[in-house]
């Protein structure tokens, strides 16, 4: 068991954004965490990489208790994550921002310098590796995240919605990406709202709504679950009677 | 790419590389050479004070440059250092560079005191420790009759040997500013080209990315603060050797905190001579004030930096050298 | 007795101390903004009170609303020119904006005023009344009491009416705000006229007890950051509390370690505010 969450609740005031939830993860898995907006599963996200701490439940990492540990802990072990929003460092170069990720495994610029060149060759962001960060779209910014966290070398990988605002074609690249990261033998976690991504990629998708876990399985499955289209459609129908 | 082709792109490098060190040389050496240009002595003792600002500035801007953690109170390192190096010389009859390493590890406990507590907090209780610890200091400093009151402490009125650096030339100063100053910015250069200066630049730029990413921010931020406390202590023993006298307020005071902070932001925070450049425009300048309308001067000269301080603020936060930059970019723009 | 009058002169300043830590504290919760040119726009106010009554010989119930007033449009202007530009951008550029705005206001003040410390009138507030042992100074009750009252005002304002609910909205969550309607710009800038009303009431109430120079600015911040700093930060309640708590450590000190090293215990006691609890007495971390 790679990743272990037992019973997490985050609670902001009175309001319980996750309420109980269970999470577990294998080594060479994909997991998609889906399900609609404010159904808590980016909280979740944020709780399983280090950014938020769950007000109670336990998070074990290879059996490591990682609960309370501040996301610098999280990277050192080997859980990396990218930002749904991209969070590039804008005045550096896209090459020097992989390079801080690959500083965390080699002290020697020489060394960081040759790993970031890695990581930019195998997300195809060699052509723009001495631009500035801020000058990239958002397709490119995202493949930096990802190029970024990958050069921290980690064995578990989250992706918070890196497959967002991407028009068809980009969303092909990039699933192709995420492909070949697992082919490199790293275990996945994606946050998604395009469905077809989960379809394609996820070998088993978790449904969160209102907090919790209402359905896990085979993406194909938990799509037709009675529970989940509720959740999805509730949601929808209950937004289109508002606006009505 | 073929390895022919890296080849050449190495080569190049290595030659661009070798030009550049070539340039730094012979800059050096001109500047070197300047107090010989300058026949006045009321100029070269100028020269000198440029250098002493350049020194302080580059000290500042490793914390509040690269690190973008803004000291708004440095002046408790600098007169940390001003007073240890008197104070070696009126309590022990030392020469008062002898003085220099108690100040600077005197400034690195207080570095200490006031950035591990803050640097675990948001930005702006960092800059307000500062301040609170320079007056905290000055206070002290001013009721405490041993290391001179209100008074101050002075250096060696006659010097008794070399070893007392008290010379009647400002030339000496100047040449041993001189190098102080290289060797800070070779400091400077080298720790951001290594892994600490990236992670600075990541804590700068996006820290909660920084920290994602496995950056021990707030250890990097401590290092950065020590670093700058100390060669802004050893900026402090200098001033204390050159002028021989420092009280409260030239080593404590506010104006010595906001001169650092203001030739920085002039010439460019977070670049290599950002400082220096600061300090060739503005040391000048305030001496030519002070000189031209006396006591009256200090006020304006004040009033004046709060506005530039503002306009760089709110127009140009990257000083001289953002401008410089944007017309680079815009003459670039016109050319294609 | 002594330890009563020191503690009663204290609970005065501190509830001075607490309107405009206030201030400070508002505009800080609300956009993460701090104001270095905090202390100094009290310092303007209380030049403001001191020309109003010595050369119109306006009493307090005059020159008070006239300060609060100047330094409410001073905030807004500081807002709308300044702030609102750096507010998003690196924190440098939002420290040094209001850092350099302090030394503008402090060295015009030094250059046109010079460093002369004045004071108001003596006999503005009537006399000294001695009530079971304890000398209670017109000028000091008064600043207190109405320190405190404007004080639980703006407690009040913010929390039991609509429009602070709506200030109080754009300083949770800016965003959301928008979301429901509430426009963030005229907001803030109403925080920080509000804030600096603050200073400006003080500033015109410590004027009554307290010596007028262009250097008072310097140590009114620090002691607007300790307040802040213990009684949590965007805490109007914990402001007061805390301001009230150093207006009496203050006035201790001064009589135990003497005048001279009195700020110095409020300044210690910030250090180890930050080492020891950073939140605040009242706050969460």
């Amino acid at each position: 068991m790679l990743l272990e969450a037992r019973g997490i609740v985050k609670a902001f005031g009175s309001f319980r954004a996750v309420d109980g939830a269970d999470f577990h993860l294998a080594e060479g898995e994909i997991v998609g965490l889906i399900g609609p907006n404010g159904a808590g599963k980016s909280t979740f996200f944020n709780c399983l990489a280090g950014e938020l701490q769950p007000t109670s439940g336990r998070i074990l990492f290879r059996g490591r208790d990682i609960t309370r540990a501040p996301p610098e802990a999280h990277a050192r072990l080997g859980l990396a994550r990218t930002w749904q929003v991209p969070a590039v460092f804008e005045e550096m170069t896209v090459r020097e921002n992989v390079m801080v990720g690959a500083f965390l495994r080699h002290g020697h610029r020489q060394e960081a310098m040759r790993r970031a060149d890695e990581m930019l060759a195998f997300t195809g962001l060699s052509p723009l590796a001495a631009s500035r960060a801020g000058s990239l779209g958002t397709p490119a910014r995202k493949r930096l995240e990802i190029a970024r966290a990958l050069a921290t070398e980690p064995e578990l990988l989250l992706l918070d919605e890196a497959l967002a605002g991407l028009t068809p074609a980009e969303v092909q690249a990039a699933i192709e990406l995420v492909r070949r990261i697992h082919a490199r033998g790293i275990t996945l976690v994606i946050v998604e709202h395009v469905m077809e991504v989960i379809l394609t990629l996820a070998q088993r998708a978790v449904v969160f709504h209102q907090g919790r876990v209402i359905a896990e399985g085979a993406p194909r499955a938990v799509v037709e679950d009675p529970a989940v289209i509720e959740a999805y459609l509730g949601h929808s129908l209950r937004r289109r009677s508002a606006r009505a | 790419m073929s390895g022919g082709g890296m080849a050449m792109t190495a080569s190049r490098g290595a030659w661009g590389r070798g030009v550049a060190v070539l340039g730094v040389l012979a800059v050096l050496a001109l500047a070197a050479l300047l107090p010989f240009a300058l026949q006045d002595v009321f100029h070269q003792r100028i020269a000198a004070l440029v250098l002493l600002a350049a020194i302080s500035a580059s000290a500042w801007n490793l914390i509040g440059g690269y690190a973008g953690q803004v000291s708004i109170g440095h002046a408790v390192f600098f007169g940390v250092g001003a007073y240890s190096a008197l104070l070696g010389y009126t309590l022990f009859e030392w020469p008062p560079i002898a003085g220099a390493p108690f100040g600077i590890l005197i400034s690195l406990v207080f570095a200490t005191i006031i950035g591990l507590p803050t640097f675990r907090l948001r930005g702006h209780y960092f800059s307000m420790a500062t301040i609170a610890a320079a007056e905290l200091v000055r206070i002290l400093v001013v009721n405490w009759p041993l290391v001179g009151g209100a008074v101050g402490l002075m250096g060696p009125a006659v010097p008794r040997s070399t070893l007392d650096l008290s010379f009647t030339s400002p030339r000496p100063y100047y040449w041993t500013f001189l190098g102080t100053l290289t060797a800070l910015l070779l400091v400077t250069h080298w720790m951001s080209r290594s892994r600490m200066g990236f992670y600075l630049r990541a804590i700068k730029g996006q820290e909660r990315a920084a920290r994602s990413l496995g950056v021990p921010v707030q250890r990097y931020k401590y290092y950065a603060l020590l670093l700058s406390a100390g060669f802004t202590s050893l900026a402090g023993s200098l001033y204390a050797l050159m002028v021989g006298f420092v009280d409260p307020d030239s080593g404590f005071g506010i104006l010595i905190s906001v001169r650092m902070v203001i030739i920085t932001a002039l010439g460019g925070v977070g670049t290599l001579f950002g400082p220096l450049a600061g300090a060739v425009i503005l040391v000048p300048l305030e001496e030519w004030t002070n000189a031209t309308f006396g006591g009256a001067g200090t006020g304006i000269t004040y009033v004046v930096y709060g506005f530039v301080i503002m306009l760089i603020s709110r127009f140009a936060p990257g000083g001289l050298a953002e401008l410089w930059r944007r017309l680079q970019a815009a003459g670039r723009r016109h050319a294609a | 007795m002594i330890l009563a009058q020191l503690v009663l002169n204290g609970l005065l300043v501190g509830a001075v101390y607490a309107l405009f830590s206030s201030g400070l504290t508002l505009i800080w919760g609300m956009m993460n903004v701090v104001n270095f040119a905090h202390g100094d726009f009290v310092m303007l106010a209380m030049y403001v009170a001191f020309f109003a009554a010595t050369l119109l010989g306006w009493g307090p119930a005059a020159f008070v609303p006239v300060a609060a007033m100047a330094l409410f449009l001073l905030g807004v202007l500081v807002y709308l020119m300044l702030v609102r530009h750096v507010m998003r951008g690196p924190m440098l550029a939002q420290i040094l904006s209001t850092f350099g705005l302090a030394l503008v206001l402090r060295y015009a003040a030094l250059w046109a005023f010079s460093a002369n410390f004045v004071s108001l009138p003596e006999d503005l507030t009537g006399q000294v009344v001695t009530l079971g042992g304890l000398r209670f100074e017109p000028s000091r009750v008064l600043a207190g009491i109405a320190a405190l009252l404007v004080t639980l005002g703006l407690h009040l304002l913010l929390t039991r009416t609509a429009l602070g609910s709506r200030l109080l909205a754009v300083a949770e969550d800016r965003t959301a705000a928008m979301l429901v309607g509430i426009r963030p710009d005229p907001m803030q800038a109403l925080a920080w006229g509000i804030g600096a009303a603050c200073t400006g009431i003080a500033g015109g109430l410590i004027a009554l007890f307290f010596y007028v120079a262009p250097s008072v600015g310097e140590s009114l911040v620090l002691i607007a950051f300790v307040v802040v700093c213990l009684g949590g930060f965007g805490s109007v309640p914990g402001a007061l509390v805390a301001g009230l708590a150093i207006g009496v450590i203050e006035s201790l000190s001064a009589f135990w370690v003497g005048a001279a090293f009195k700020d110095v215990v409020v300044y210690a006691l910030f250090l180890g505010a930050l080492w020891f609890r950073p939140q605040g007495l009242l706050g969460k971390a």
